[in-house]
Protein backbone atom coordinates (compact mmCIF):
# COMPACT_ATOMS: atom_id res chain seq x y z
CA UNK A 1 0.00 0.00 0.00
CA UNK A 2 2.56 2.07 0.89
CA UNK A 3 4.40 1.88 -2.52
CA UNK A 4 1.33 2.36 -4.46
CA UNK A 5 0.88 5.92 -1.61
CA UNK A 6 4.43 6.81 -3.05
CA UNK A 7 4.40 5.91 -6.40
CA UNK A 8 1.07 7.77 -7.08
CA UNK A 9 2.20 10.88 -5.22
CA UNK A 10 5.16 11.20 -6.63
CA UNK A 11 3.89 10.81 -10.27
CA UNK A 12 1.30 13.31 -9.25
CA UNK A 13 3.83 15.94 -7.77
CA UNK A 14 5.95 16.05 -10.85
CA UNK A 15 2.77 16.84 -13.14
CA UNK A 16 0.93 19.28 -10.67
CA UNK A 17 3.37 22.38 -9.33
CA UNK A 18 0.32 23.35 -6.78
CA UNK A 19 0.76 20.03 -4.69
CA UNK A 20 2.74 20.50 -1.33
CA UNK A 21 3.14 17.33 1.24
CA UNK A 22 3.52 17.93 4.61
CA UNK A 23 4.79 15.26 7.01
CA UNK A 24 4.57 15.40 10.68
CA UNK A 25 7.54 13.44 11.48
CA UNK A 26 6.10 10.38 10.02
CA UNK A 27 7.15 8.86 6.61
CA UNK A 28 10.80 6.86 7.44
CA UNK A 29 11.56 4.95 4.34
CA UNK A 30 8.85 6.47 2.51
CA UNK A 31 9.44 10.08 1.83
CA UNK A 32 13.37 10.08 1.45
CA UNK A 33 12.99 10.06 -2.50
CA UNK A 34 9.89 12.57 -2.61
CA UNK A 35 12.16 14.96 -0.41
CA UNK A 36 15.24 14.80 -2.40
CA UNK A 37 13.26 15.42 -5.65
CA UNK A 38 10.91 18.27 -4.16
CA UNK A 39 12.82 20.12 -1.54
CA UNK A 40 10.57 23.07 -1.73
CA UNK A 41 7.43 21.10 -1.77
CA UNK A 42 8.17 18.54 1.27
CA UNK A 43 7.78 19.82 4.37
CA UNK A 44 8.41 17.52 7.74
CA UNK A 45 6.97 20.08 10.39
CA UNK A 46 7.74 18.06 13.08
CA UNK A 47 5.44 16.48 15.89
CA UNK A 48 3.05 19.51 15.71
CA UNK A 49 -0.20 18.34 14.39
CA UNK A 50 -2.38 20.84 15.62
CA UNK A 51 0.05 23.62 14.05
CA UNK A 52 0.41 21.50 11.00
CA UNK A 53 -2.92 21.73 9.90
CA UNK A 54 -2.91 25.50 10.47
CA UNK A 55 0.02 25.77 8.45
CA UNK A 56 -1.39 23.66 5.77
CA UNK A 57 -4.42 25.78 5.43
CA UNK A 58 -2.42 28.70 5.40
CA UNK A 59 -1.11 26.92 2.45
CA UNK A 60 -3.94 25.71 1.12
CA UNK A 61 -5.75 29.63 1.01
CA UNK A 62 -2.76 30.70 -0.94
CA UNK A 63 -3.73 28.11 -3.88
CA UNK A 64 -1.76 25.06 -2.47
CA UNK A 65 -3.14 21.77 -2.51
CA UNK A 66 -1.94 20.18 0.35
CA UNK A 67 -1.45 16.37 1.14
CA UNK A 68 -0.75 16.13 5.07
CA UNK A 69 0.96 12.68 5.98
CA UNK A 70 0.62 11.51 9.44
CA UNK A 71 -0.52 8.38 11.79
CA UNK A 72 -3.89 8.11 11.35
CA UNK A 73 -4.45 8.48 15.46
CA UNK A 74 -2.82 11.89 15.24
CA UNK A 75 -3.60 12.78 11.77
CA UNK A 76 -7.19 13.06 13.02
CA UNK A 77 -8.14 12.65 17.08
CA UNK A 78 -4.96 14.91 18.31
CA UNK A 79 -6.38 18.02 15.78
CA UNK A 80 -9.63 17.16 15.13
CA UNK A 81 -10.64 20.56 15.79
CA UNK A 82 -8.11 22.66 14.02
CA UNK A 83 -9.24 19.83 10.53
CA UNK A 84 -13.16 20.75 11.72
CA UNK A 85 -12.49 24.51 11.94
CA UNK A 86 -9.54 25.36 9.47
CA UNK A 87 -9.88 22.82 7.17
CA UNK A 88 -13.46 21.84 6.77
CA UNK A 89 -15.37 25.09 7.56
CA UNK A 90 -13.03 26.69 4.87
CA UNK A 91 -13.41 23.59 2.64
CA UNK A 92 -9.85 23.58 1.71
CA UNK A 93 -7.99 21.71 -0.79
CA UNK A 94 -6.03 19.90 2.13
CA UNK A 95 -5.53 15.74 1.96
CA UNK A 96 -5.30 14.50 4.83
CA UNK A 97 -3.57 11.09 5.07
CA UNK A 98 -3.88 8.73 7.78
CA UNK A 99 -1.36 6.00 7.64
CA UNK A 100 -1.09 2.86 10.15
CA UNK A 101 -5.13 2.47 11.07
CA UNK A 102 -6.33 0.32 12.48
CA UNK A 103 -4.21 -2.52 14.05
CA UNK A 104 -1.05 -1.55 12.16
CA UNK A 105 0.89 -1.02 14.61
CA UNK A 106 0.39 -3.94 16.09
CA UNK A 107 2.58 -3.75 19.15
CA UNK A 108 2.21 -0.27 20.09
CA UNK A 109 -0.50 -0.95 21.83
CA UNK A 110 -3.84 1.65 22.40
CA UNK A 111 -2.32 4.36 21.98
CA UNK A 112 -1.21 4.04 18.42
CA UNK A 113 -4.18 1.61 17.65
CA UNK A 114 -6.75 3.66 15.35
CA UNK A 115 -10.74 2.28 15.05
CA UNK A 116 -12.11 5.74 15.71
CA UNK A 117 -10.96 7.97 12.89
CA UNK A 118 -13.69 7.54 9.77
CA UNK A 119 -16.14 8.27 12.70
CA UNK A 120 -14.84 11.23 13.43
CA UNK A 121 -14.27 12.87 9.89
CA UNK A 122 -17.56 11.34 9.10
CA UNK A 123 -18.49 14.69 11.08
CA UNK A 124 -17.31 17.39 9.42
CA UNK A 125 -19.59 18.65 6.48
CA UNK A 126 -18.15 18.60 3.46
CA UNK A 127 -15.42 15.75 4.26
CA UNK A 128 -14.77 13.19 1.39
CA UNK A 129 -13.59 9.80 3.27
CA UNK A 130 -11.46 7.13 1.44
CA UNK A 131 -10.74 4.26 2.81
CA UNK A 132 -8.55 2.33 -0.10
CA UNK A 133 -8.55 -1.50 0.04
CA UNK A 134 -5.77 -2.53 -1.95
CA UNK A 135 -2.92 -1.01 -4.26
CA UNK A 136 -5.00 -0.33 -6.72
CA UNK A 137 -7.53 1.72 -4.68
CA UNK A 138 -4.62 3.69 -3.27
CA UNK A 139 -3.73 5.15 -6.49
CA UNK A 140 -7.00 5.48 -7.30
CA UNK A 141 -8.15 6.89 -3.91
CA UNK A 142 -5.08 9.87 -4.63
CA UNK A 143 -6.15 10.80 -8.50
CA UNK A 144 -9.18 11.28 -7.04
CA UNK A 145 -8.19 12.92 -3.72
CA UNK A 146 -6.79 15.75 -6.23
CA UNK A 147 -9.27 15.86 -8.21
CA UNK A 148 -11.75 16.72 -5.81
CA UNK A 149 -12.25 20.11 -4.23
CA UNK A 150 -12.13 20.35 -0.96
CA UNK A 151 -11.37 18.05 2.12
CA UNK A 152 -9.96 14.36 2.13
CA UNK A 153 -9.23 12.11 4.30
CA UNK A 154 -7.21 9.01 3.37
CA UNK A 155 -7.01 6.03 5.37
CA UNK A 156 -4.69 3.24 4.99
CA UNK A 157 -4.01 0.28 7.05
CA UNK A 158 -0.88 -2.14 6.73
CA UNK A 159 -3.27 -5.04 5.77
CA UNK A 160 -4.13 -4.41 2.36
CA UNK A 161 -0.84 -4.74 0.22
CA UNK A 162 -2.73 -8.05 -2.29
CA UNK A 163 -4.05 -6.71 -5.21
CA UNK A 164 -7.46 -7.79 -5.32
CA UNK A 165 -8.74 -5.64 -8.18
CA UNK A 166 -8.12 -6.11 -12.47
CA UNK A 167 -6.65 -3.82 -14.35
CA UNK A 168 -9.52 -1.85 -15.51
CA UNK A 169 -11.97 -1.75 -12.99
CA UNK A 170 -13.80 1.22 -12.86
CA UNK A 171 -14.23 2.71 -9.53
CA UNK A 172 -16.48 6.30 -8.43
CA UNK A 173 -16.30 8.20 -5.73
CA UNK A 174 -19.58 6.98 -3.20
CA UNK A 175 -20.10 3.85 -5.51
CA UNK A 176 -19.91 0.33 -4.42
CA UNK A 177 -17.72 -1.90 -6.43
CA UNK A 178 -19.04 -5.54 -7.24
CA UNK A 179 -15.81 -7.82 -6.68
CA UNK A 180 -17.76 -10.85 -6.89
CA UNK A 181 -20.63 -11.93 -7.76
CA UNK A 182 -23.08 -14.18 -5.59
CA UNK A 183 -26.67 -15.29 -5.39
CA UNK A 184 -27.51 -14.42 -1.94
CA UNK A 185 -26.42 -11.87 0.42
CA UNK A 186 -24.12 -9.14 0.45
CA UNK A 187 -21.17 -8.60 1.76
CA UNK A 188 -20.07 -5.30 1.54
CA UNK A 189 -16.10 -4.49 2.73
CA UNK A 190 -13.86 -1.19 3.10
CA UNK A 191 -10.26 -0.30 3.33
CA UNK A 192 -7.44 -3.04 4.38
CA UNK A 193 -10.46 -5.72 5.18
CA UNK A 194 -10.83 -6.03 1.28
CA UNK A 195 -8.42 -9.32 0.79
CA UNK A 196 -9.38 -11.22 4.32
CA UNK A 197 -13.36 -10.38 3.13
CA UNK A 198 -12.20 -11.94 -0.26
CA UNK A 199 -11.00 -15.22 1.19
CA UNK A 200 -13.86 -14.98 3.48
CA UNK A 201 -16.63 -15.79 0.74
CA UNK A 202 -14.19 -17.62 -1.60
CA UNK A 203 -14.21 -19.88 1.75
CA UNK A 204 -17.58 -20.08 1.97
CA UNK A 205 -17.72 -20.85 -1.96
CA UNK A 206 -16.57 -24.27 -0.65
CA UNK A 207 -19.69 -24.78 1.37
CA UNK A 208 -21.69 -23.32 -1.82
CA UNK A 209 -22.88 -20.33 -0.39
CA UNK A 210 -22.28 -17.73 -3.15
CA UNK A 211 -22.04 -14.19 -1.18
CA UNK A 212 -21.90 -11.07 -3.81
CA UNK A 213 -18.69 -9.04 -2.48
CA UNK A 214 -19.02 -5.52 -2.71
CA UNK A 215 -15.84 -3.17 -2.03
CA UNK A 216 -16.73 0.44 -0.58
CA UNK A 217 -13.44 2.54 -1.23
CA UNK A 218 -15.37 5.29 0.06
CA UNK A 219 -16.76 5.97 3.12
CA UNK A 220 -18.41 9.51 2.50
CA UNK A 221 -20.28 10.97 0.64
CA UNK A 222 -22.18 7.80 -0.27
CA UNK A 223 -24.80 7.17 -3.73
CA UNK A 224 -27.45 6.66 -1.33
CA UNK A 225 -29.57 5.16 -4.89
CA UNK A 226 -26.68 2.76 -5.27
CA UNK A 227 -26.89 1.31 -1.93
CA UNK A 228 -30.62 0.76 -2.42
CA UNK A 229 -30.30 -0.96 -5.29
CA UNK A 230 -28.28 -3.54 -3.31
CA UNK A 231 -30.78 -3.14 0.09
CA UNK A 232 -33.92 -3.94 -2.77
CA UNK A 233 -31.52 -7.21 -3.71
CA UNK A 234 -30.92 -8.54 -0.82
CA UNK A 235 -32.09 -9.05 2.65
CA UNK A 236 -28.82 -9.64 4.09
CA UNK A 237 -26.42 -7.39 3.94
CA UNK A 238 -22.66 -7.70 6.58
CA UNK A 239 -20.32 -4.82 6.77
CA UNK A 240 -17.01 -5.14 7.51
CA UNK A 241 -14.29 -3.13 8.29
CA UNK A 242 -11.00 -2.18 11.06
CA UNK A 243 -12.48 0.30 12.63
CA UNK A 244 -15.24 0.64 15.53
CA UNK A 245 -18.33 -0.89 14.72
CA UNK A 246 -19.54 2.61 15.61
CA UNK A 247 -19.46 5.89 13.54
CA UNK A 248 -17.82 3.87 9.79
CA UNK A 249 -19.34 2.52 7.02
CA UNK A 250 -21.63 0.30 8.93
CA UNK A 251 -23.05 2.99 11.02
CA UNK A 252 -23.30 4.65 7.40
CA UNK A 253 -25.22 1.66 5.49
CA UNK A 254 -27.64 1.09 8.67
CA UNK A 255 -27.96 4.63 8.13
CA UNK A 256 -29.19 4.68 4.70
CA UNK A 257 -31.16 1.15 5.48
CA UNK A 258 -33.16 2.65 8.37
CA UNK A 259 -34.26 5.76 6.15
CA UNK A 260 -35.52 3.18 3.27
CA UNK A 261 -38.43 1.04 2.86
CA UNK A 262 -35.97 -1.94 2.91
CA UNK A 263 -36.38 -4.70 5.08
CA UNK A 264 -32.55 -5.57 4.90
CA UNK A 265 -30.88 -6.75 8.10
CA UNK A 266 -27.43 -4.72 8.47
CA UNK A 267 -24.90 -6.90 10.53
CA UNK A 268 -21.89 -4.94 11.30
CA UNK A 269 -18.62 -6.69 11.73
CA UNK A 270 -16.00 -4.66 13.03
CA UNK A 271 -14.51 -4.03 16.11
CA UNK A 272 -16.20 -4.18 19.12
CA UNK A 273 -16.98 -1.04 21.21
CA UNK A 274 -14.28 -1.80 23.71
CA UNK A 275 -10.75 -1.18 24.04
CA UNK A 276 -8.07 -3.51 23.04
CA UNK A 277 -5.49 -3.67 26.06
CA UNK A 278 -3.50 -6.38 24.58
CA UNK A 279 -0.57 -6.52 22.12
CA UNK A 280 0.06 -9.44 19.02
CA UNK A 281 0.76 -10.00 15.05
CA UNK A 282 -1.83 -8.11 13.44
CA UNK A 283 -4.13 -11.25 12.45
CA UNK A 284 -3.97 -11.82 16.48
CA UNK A 285 -5.59 -8.88 17.25
CA UNK A 286 -7.90 -8.74 14.34
CA UNK A 287 -9.34 -12.65 15.22
CA UNK A 288 -9.28 -11.45 18.68
CA UNK A 289 -11.60 -8.47 17.76
CA UNK A 290 -13.76 -10.86 15.64
CA UNK A 291 -11.98 -10.00 11.78
CA UNK A 292 -10.61 -13.47 10.51
CA UNK A 293 -11.95 -15.66 7.81
CA UNK A 294 -13.26 -18.33 10.10
CA UNK A 295 -14.71 -15.18 12.43
CA UNK A 296 -16.12 -13.30 9.97
CA UNK A 297 -17.72 -16.58 8.06
CA UNK A 298 -18.97 -18.25 11.18
CA UNK A 299 -20.58 -14.37 11.48
CA UNK A 300 -22.03 -14.82 8.55
CA UNK A 301 -23.24 -18.39 8.89
CA UNK A 302 -24.89 -17.96 11.97
CA UNK A 303 -26.58 -15.13 10.78
CA UNK A 304 -27.94 -16.68 7.87
CA UNK A 305 -29.04 -19.72 9.54
CA UNK A 306 -31.46 -17.51 12.46
CA UNK A 307 -33.09 -15.99 9.83
CA UNK A 308 -33.63 -18.75 7.80
CA UNK B 1 2.32 55.27 -2.38
CA UNK B 2 4.91 53.03 -3.94
CA UNK B 3 6.59 50.32 -2.19
CA UNK B 4 9.98 52.48 -2.45
CA UNK B 5 7.94 55.42 -0.71
CA UNK B 6 6.15 53.31 1.55
CA UNK B 7 9.65 52.10 3.48
CA UNK B 8 11.30 55.47 3.12
CA UNK B 9 8.23 56.71 5.02
CA UNK B 10 7.94 53.60 7.57
CA UNK B 11 11.64 54.90 8.47
CA UNK B 12 10.86 58.60 9.76
CA UNK B 13 8.55 58.72 12.78
CA UNK B 14 5.13 59.49 12.94
CA UNK B 15 4.29 63.66 13.03
CA UNK B 16 2.33 65.34 15.88
CA UNK B 17 -0.91 65.69 13.29
CA UNK B 18 -0.51 62.00 12.26
CA UNK B 19 -0.60 60.77 15.36
CA UNK B 20 -3.86 63.13 16.37
CA UNK B 21 -5.26 61.68 13.02
CA UNK B 22 -4.81 58.01 14.19
CA UNK B 23 -6.47 58.60 17.71
CA UNK B 24 -9.19 60.47 16.29
CA UNK B 25 -9.44 56.85 14.48
CA UNK B 26 -9.08 54.85 17.59
CA UNK B 27 -12.01 57.02 19.33
CA UNK B 28 -14.42 57.27 16.52
CA UNK B 29 -13.80 53.33 16.67
CA UNK B 30 -14.57 52.64 19.94
CA UNK B 31 -18.08 55.18 19.81
CA UNK B 32 -19.06 52.48 17.04
CA UNK B 33 -18.05 49.54 18.73
CA UNK B 34 -20.13 51.07 21.55
CA UNK B 35 -22.82 51.40 19.58
CA UNK B 36 -22.90 48.15 18.11
CA UNK B 37 -22.41 46.05 21.19
CA UNK B 38 -24.86 47.55 23.22
CA UNK B 39 -27.51 47.34 20.45
CA UNK B 40 -26.71 43.68 19.80
CA UNK B 41 -27.01 42.97 23.61
CA UNK B 42 -23.36 41.43 22.94
CA UNK B 43 -20.79 40.87 24.91
CA UNK B 44 -16.36 41.63 24.40
CA UNK B 45 -16.73 45.17 24.70
CA UNK B 46 -13.20 45.40 26.85
CA UNK B 47 -11.74 43.09 24.46
CA UNK B 48 -12.35 44.91 21.81
CA UNK B 49 -11.35 48.03 23.26
CA UNK B 50 -7.87 46.22 24.17
CA UNK B 51 -6.76 46.32 20.48
CA UNK B 52 -8.40 49.53 18.88
CA UNK B 53 -4.78 51.32 18.92
CA UNK B 54 -2.91 48.30 17.51
CA UNK B 55 -5.69 48.05 14.70
CA UNK B 56 -5.91 51.47 13.55
CA UNK B 57 -2.17 51.43 13.44
CA UNK B 58 -2.20 48.50 11.41
CA UNK B 59 -4.96 49.18 8.52
CA UNK B 60 -3.71 53.28 8.75
CA UNK B 61 0.02 52.44 8.23
CA UNK B 62 0.80 49.25 7.63
CA UNK B 63 -1.37 46.99 5.61
CA UNK B 64 -1.12 46.94 1.86
CA UNK B 65 -4.68 46.20 0.95
CA UNK B 66 -7.26 47.13 -1.87
CA UNK B 67 -11.18 46.96 -0.12
CA UNK B 68 -11.62 47.19 -4.05
CA UNK B 69 -9.79 43.82 -4.83
CA UNK B 70 -9.65 42.03 -1.13
CA UNK B 71 -9.06 38.86 -2.75
CA UNK B 72 -5.90 40.29 -4.12
CA UNK B 73 -2.81 37.81 -4.12
CA UNK B 74 -0.39 40.25 -3.83
CA UNK B 75 -2.43 41.98 -0.27
CA UNK B 76 -0.61 41.56 3.14
CA UNK B 77 -2.50 39.21 5.13
CA UNK B 78 -4.39 40.46 8.72
CA UNK B 79 -5.29 37.64 10.76
CA UNK B 80 -7.43 38.54 14.30
CA UNK B 81 -6.37 35.53 16.31
CA UNK B 82 -8.38 36.89 18.80
CA UNK B 83 -11.31 36.69 16.79
CA UNK B 84 -13.43 38.08 19.63
CA UNK B 85 -12.51 41.46 19.53
CA UNK B 86 -13.45 41.57 15.91
CA UNK B 87 -16.01 44.25 16.78
CA UNK B 88 -13.16 46.59 16.55
CA UNK B 89 -11.70 44.98 13.22
CA UNK B 90 -14.88 45.04 11.40
CA UNK B 91 -15.19 48.74 11.94
CA UNK B 92 -11.52 49.38 10.59
CA UNK B 93 -12.65 47.33 7.44
CA UNK B 94 -15.78 49.27 6.99
CA UNK B 95 -14.02 52.89 7.36
CA UNK B 96 -11.55 51.08 4.45
CA UNK B 97 -14.09 50.40 2.27
CA UNK B 98 -14.33 46.76 2.54
CA UNK B 99 -17.97 46.99 3.17
CA UNK B 100 -20.53 49.80 3.75
CA UNK B 101 -21.75 51.01 7.24
CA UNK B 102 -24.94 49.49 7.23
CA UNK B 103 -23.62 45.71 7.00
CA UNK B 104 -22.71 47.41 11.01
CA UNK B 105 -25.75 47.07 12.16
CA UNK B 106 -25.90 43.67 11.37
CA UNK B 107 -23.52 42.80 14.04
CA UNK B 108 -24.80 39.72 15.79
CA UNK B 109 -27.77 40.21 14.80
CA UNK B 110 -30.57 36.86 13.94
CA UNK B 111 -29.02 35.18 10.31
CA UNK B 112 -26.23 37.87 10.06
CA UNK B 113 -23.04 37.11 8.70
CA UNK B 114 -21.14 39.34 11.28
CA UNK B 115 -20.74 37.07 13.57
CA UNK B 116 -19.11 37.82 16.93
CA UNK B 117 -16.11 36.34 16.56
CA UNK B 118 -14.08 36.52 13.41
CA UNK B 119 -15.36 34.09 10.63
CA UNK B 120 -14.47 33.57 6.81
CA UNK B 121 -17.91 33.44 5.64
CA UNK B 122 -17.46 36.07 2.84
CA UNK B 123 -17.74 39.17 5.08
CA UNK B 124 -15.26 41.12 3.02
CA UNK B 125 -11.66 41.76 4.39
CA UNK B 126 -12.19 38.75 7.15
CA UNK B 127 -8.79 36.27 6.01
CA UNK B 128 -9.21 33.19 8.39
CA UNK B 129 -12.01 31.90 11.31
CA UNK B 130 -10.07 32.14 14.87
CA UNK B 131 -11.98 32.74 18.01
CA UNK B 132 -11.05 29.00 18.98
CA UNK B 133 -7.55 29.91 20.57
CA UNK B 134 -4.51 29.10 18.69
CA UNK B 135 -5.46 28.97 15.65
CA UNK B 136 -4.51 31.84 14.01
CA UNK B 137 -0.80 32.20 14.07
CA UNK B 138 -0.45 28.45 12.36
CA UNK B 139 -2.74 29.63 9.82
CA UNK B 140 -0.36 32.81 9.41
CA UNK B 141 2.77 30.73 9.16
CA UNK B 142 1.03 28.89 6.32
CA UNK B 143 0.51 32.20 4.90
CA UNK B 144 3.88 33.52 5.38
CA UNK B 145 5.78 30.37 3.98
CA UNK B 146 3.12 30.24 0.45
CA UNK B 147 4.29 33.45 0.34
CA UNK B 148 8.09 33.29 0.86
CA UNK B 149 7.01 29.70 -1.98
CA UNK B 150 5.57 32.29 -4.62
CA UNK B 151 8.42 35.10 -3.91
CA UNK B 152 6.51 37.52 -3.00
CA UNK B 153 7.10 40.34 -0.99
CA UNK B 154 4.17 41.24 1.10
CA UNK B 155 3.59 40.28 4.40
CA UNK B 156 1.35 38.70 7.51
CA UNK B 157 0.46 40.20 10.56
CA UNK B 158 -1.67 38.33 13.05
CA UNK B 159 -2.75 39.43 16.45
CA UNK B 160 -3.06 37.07 19.04
CA UNK B 161 -4.19 37.61 22.73
CA UNK B 162 -2.00 36.73 25.75
CA UNK B 163 -4.37 33.66 26.18
CA UNK B 164 -3.73 32.25 23.19
CA UNK B 165 0.11 31.62 24.37
CA UNK B 166 -1.14 28.71 26.73
CA UNK B 167 -2.19 26.60 23.42
CA UNK B 168 0.04 24.41 22.31
CA UNK B 169 -0.79 25.22 18.94
CA UNK B 170 0.21 28.48 19.13
CA UNK B 171 3.79 27.43 20.45
CA UNK B 172 3.97 24.71 17.69
CA UNK B 173 3.80 27.52 15.47
CA UNK B 174 6.10 29.82 17.05
CA UNK B 175 8.50 27.00 16.93
CA UNK B 176 7.76 26.61 12.86
CA UNK B 177 7.79 29.92 11.96
CA UNK B 178 11.44 30.93 13.11
CA UNK B 179 12.73 27.40 11.69
CA UNK B 180 11.33 28.32 7.99
CA UNK B 181 12.95 32.02 9.21
CA UNK B 182 9.77 33.55 8.35
CA UNK B 183 10.94 37.48 8.39
CA UNK B 184 8.08 38.30 6.75
CA UNK B 185 5.86 37.74 9.70
CA UNK B 186 4.69 39.53 12.67
CA UNK B 187 2.96 39.00 15.60
CA UNK B 188 1.36 41.26 18.14
CA UNK B 189 0.64 40.26 21.62
CA UNK B 190 -2.06 41.94 22.88
CA UNK B 191 -1.14 41.22 26.45
CA UNK B 192 -3.88 42.75 28.85
CA UNK B 193 -3.46 40.01 31.34
CA UNK B 194 -6.92 38.93 31.68
CA UNK B 195 -8.25 35.59 30.11
CA UNK B 196 -11.02 34.09 30.65
CA UNK B 197 -11.83 33.29 34.52
CA UNK B 198 -8.63 35.55 35.45
CA UNK B 199 -5.42 37.33 36.08
CA UNK B 200 -3.06 35.37 33.55
CA UNK B 201 -0.51 35.24 36.12
CA UNK B 202 -2.87 33.50 38.12
CA UNK B 203 -3.79 31.32 35.57
CA UNK B 204 -1.10 30.09 33.84
CA UNK B 205 1.98 32.72 34.42
CA UNK B 206 3.39 33.65 31.06
CA UNK B 207 6.41 35.15 32.09
CA UNK B 208 9.33 35.83 31.14
CA UNK B 209 6.92 36.19 27.98
CA UNK B 210 9.81 37.79 26.19
CA UNK B 211 12.09 35.98 26.79
CA UNK B 212 10.55 32.78 25.97
CA UNK B 213 9.78 34.17 22.27
CA UNK B 214 13.52 35.16 22.07
CA UNK B 215 14.93 31.65 23.09
CA UNK B 216 12.74 30.54 19.96
CA UNK B 217 14.54 32.49 17.31
CA UNK B 218 12.09 35.52 17.15
CA UNK B 219 12.81 38.96 16.91
CA UNK B 220 10.99 40.47 20.43
CA UNK B 221 9.71 43.92 20.90
CA UNK B 222 8.23 45.53 23.76
CA UNK B 223 5.76 48.18 23.85
CA UNK B 224 5.08 49.58 27.07
CA UNK B 225 1.99 51.12 26.39
CA UNK B 226 -0.05 49.82 23.53
CA UNK B 227 -2.34 52.64 23.40
CA UNK B 228 0.54 54.93 22.75
CA UNK B 229 0.97 55.11 19.12
CA UNK B 230 4.22 56.53 19.21
CA UNK B 231 5.34 53.20 21.09
CA UNK B 232 3.59 51.22 18.92
CA UNK B 233 5.15 52.98 15.45
CA UNK B 234 8.70 52.52 17.20
CA UNK B 235 8.15 49.08 17.53
CA UNK B 236 6.85 48.01 14.56
CA UNK B 237 9.67 49.97 12.61
CA UNK B 238 12.44 47.86 14.52
CA UNK B 239 10.69 45.03 13.43
CA UNK B 240 10.69 46.10 9.33
CA UNK B 241 13.99 45.55 9.40
CA UNK B 242 14.63 42.58 10.58
CA UNK B 243 15.56 39.94 8.24
CA UNK B 244 15.72 35.68 8.46
CA UNK B 245 13.41 36.19 11.81
CA UNK B 246 9.88 36.25 12.18
CA UNK B 247 8.73 39.09 14.65
CA UNK B 248 7.10 39.65 18.03
CA UNK B 249 5.37 43.09 19.75
CA UNK B 250 4.54 42.04 22.72
CA UNK B 251 2.11 45.18 23.22
CA UNK B 252 1.14 45.88 27.34
CA UNK B 253 -2.22 47.12 27.03
CA UNK B 254 -5.55 47.54 29.18
CA UNK B 255 -8.30 45.51 28.70
CA UNK B 256 -11.77 48.11 28.16
CA UNK B 257 -9.08 50.65 27.89
CA UNK B 258 -11.41 54.18 26.79
CA UNK B 259 -13.89 53.61 28.66
CA UNK B 260 -13.01 54.19 32.52
CA UNK B 261 -16.24 52.21 33.93
CA UNK B 262 -15.30 49.06 32.27
CA UNK B 263 -11.16 49.75 32.18
CA UNK B 264 -8.85 46.41 33.59
CA UNK B 265 -12.38 44.83 34.83
CA UNK B 266 -12.84 41.11 33.45
CA UNK B 267 -16.73 41.03 33.84
CA UNK B 268 -16.88 43.31 29.98
CA UNK B 269 -15.40 40.19 28.50
CA UNK B 270 -19.21 38.91 28.94
CA UNK B 271 -21.32 41.57 30.06
CA UNK B 272 -23.42 44.09 28.02
CA UNK B 273 -23.35 47.78 28.95
CA UNK B 274 -25.92 48.66 31.10
CA UNK B 275 -27.28 52.02 32.99
CA UNK B 276 -24.05 52.84 34.66
CA UNK B 277 -21.56 52.20 31.47
CA UNK B 278 -24.13 54.09 29.36
CA UNK B 279 -24.08 56.91 32.03
CA UNK B 280 -20.13 57.07 31.91
CA UNK B 281 -19.88 56.45 28.28
CA UNK B 282 -21.51 59.75 27.52
CA UNK B 283 -19.45 62.03 30.09
CA UNK B 284 -16.72 60.60 27.96
CA UNK B 285 -18.07 61.25 24.92
CA UNK B 286 -18.64 57.80 23.46
CA UNK B 287 -22.23 58.07 22.81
Amino acid sequence: MKKAYIDTLTALMRSHNDIITITADMGFSVYENLQKEFPTRFYNTGVTEQASIGFSTGLALSGYTVFFYAQAAFATMRCFEQVRLDVGYNNLNVKIVGVNAGFSLNQLGVSHFTQEDIGLMRLIPGMTILSPGDPYEMKWALLQAYQIDGPVYIRFSKVGSKDIHKTGDKLKVGHPFLISKGNQSALIVSGGMLELAYDAVKELEKKKIKINLYTMPTVKPIDKIAIRKILALYKNIFVVEEHNIIGALGSAISEITSESASKSIITRIGVPDIFTGVTGSIPYLLDLNGLSVNKINSKILTTLTKRH
Amino acid sequence: MTQKQFFKHKRTSLITSEIDNLKKTAFDVRKKVFSMILTAHASHLASAYSIVEVLVYLYQKVLHLNPSKPASPNRDRFILSKGWGVSALYVLLSKKGFFSKKLLNEYCKDGSKMIGIATRNGIRGIEATTGSMGHGLPIGVGLAKAMKLQGKKNRTVVLISDGECDTGSTWESILLAAHHKLDNLLVIVDYNKWQSFGRTNEVLNLEPLINKWKAFNWHAEMVRDGHDFYQIDKAFKKCFVVRDKPQVIIAHTIKGKGLSAIEDRNEWHYQTPRENEIKVAKLEGLI
